[in-house]
């Protein structure tokens, strides 16, 4: 069981440390919400789940309830962060904001 | 005027610098709060008041009188935004789309009242195509989110929470849903009326409860005279008095956040924006 958690908190932390590089090193605005979105999305996934398994080491319903109220909070991120990134980007787009290019290496 | 209201706040402004003079220092081990108070409310919170909850026992039961004029203040932050910004002149002309077709119609006097019909869709001047993403995705969160600040506003007595925050999660929902579909969905729903309504429906049920404290002759807000009103065990009573103070700063908390942000978002025509 707690050879599942520190996988899991392992693979979490792997996609984090890769969402914080990429949104510092990415190019533009765009590029950048790649990562903020996606990585912290599967990132809080693995580690909220992880947390939730050892959670349930001494089980009972206590725990049970706690256990799914975090898989609850997964679900709910899952489900909001990509749609706030997407209206990001929309927004961004709507705004007239021009993406980077390799040709053109300075965003006007 | 403006005078006279500078004047009246520096006048209040100074008294109560004046009286903080008077306050103990800060974080004096000696002061009545440190030595009495504090660890009254620590070792007799629970079998006084049966809520686990400290904080909410403190706020709510303890503090009542003052959380009471907390949310009358809040009630006043909503009036203001109402008073100061709502203009009911109605504003010249309006956009329709005609849905089949992509035809924008403009009305420049508004004579009549406009069609309302499948076929048309009165739309904002700065219209953006809705994204059946944000759409739907807040179609599918919102009523998670309402149930989740009804969670928090009934479970402010065991867990953190309470109707302060309750309330505002519940506003929240609904600004969100103003976001993502349009200001007047909202405004459909919740009429302006029923918004006012719900803001003093808040506070009265707060004072409305203190008041019912004092019919069989207790102090106001003192719960635990409701025993005999509520056929539960009398321990048990204050937390019961608690909660619905709580679900009054959950009803009035809601209904200003709605009416601030319409208010600042439409510019007080309550028709488009943001």
């Amino acid at each position: 069981m707690n050879i599942l958690v520190i996988f899991f908190l392992l693979f979490g932390l792997f996609f984090f440390t890769g969402g914080a590089v990429g949104i510092i090193r990415m190019p533009d605005f765009y590029s950048r919400l790649h990562p903020a979105g996606k990585l912290d999305t599967l990132g809080i996934m693995s580690m909220v789940l992880g947390l939730a398994l050892y959670n349930l080491n001494h089980f009972s319903a206590g725990t049970l309830l706690l256990s799914i109220k975090m898989i609850l909070i997964i679900f709910f991120v899952f489900l909001s962060s990509p749609t706030a990134t997407h209206s990001i980007v929309d927004a961004g787009i709507r705004a007239g904001l021009r993406h980077w290019s390799k040709e053109q290496r300075r965003v006007e | 005027m403006k005078f006279a209201a500078f004047l009246i706040v520096s006048l209040c402004g100074g008294l109560l610098l004046y009286a903080t003079a008077d306050l103990p220092a800060w974080g004096d081990p000696n002061s009545p709060a440190g030595t009495h108070l504090s660890p009254h409310y620590i070792e007799k919170a629970l079998e006084e008041t049966d809520v686990p909850n400290l904080v909410t026992a403190v706020l709510a039961d303890y503090r009542g009188y003052d959380t009471m004029f907390e949310t009358a203040v809040v009630f006043c932050a909503g009036l203001a935004c109402l008073l100061l910004l709502r203009d009911y002149t109605r504003k010249k002309g309006s956009f329709y789309r005609h849905i089949p077709t992509g035809v924008v119609i403009h009305f420049k006097e508004n004579r009549k009242n406009p069609p309302k019909s499948r076929e048309f869709e009165h739309m904002d001047k700065e219209w953006v195509p809705y994204d059946l993403i944000m759409k739907t995705v807040c179609r599918i969160l919102i009523p998670f989110i309402q149930l989740y600040a009804l969670y928090v506003v009934a479970h402010g007595d065991f867990s953190p929470g309470g109707g302060f925050q309750g309330g505002v999660i519940f506003g929240s929902s609904l600004i969100l849903l103003a976001i993502s579909y349009n200001l007047r969905t909202v405004m459909d729903r919740i009429k302006e009326r029923v918004l006012g309504f719900l803001c003093v429906l808040g506070v009265l049920v707060y004072t409305g409860i203190g008041v019912l404290c004092m019919i069989p002759g207790g102090n106001f807000l003192d719960y635990s005279k409701l025993a005999v009103f509520l056929p539960v065990d009398p321990g048990h009573v204050r937390a019961l008095g608690m909660l619905g103070v709580e679900i009054g700063v959950g009803i009035a908390v809601m209904a200003v956040m709605v009416v601030i942000y319409v208010n600042i978002a439409s510019e007080g025509r309550h028709d488009e924006g943001l």
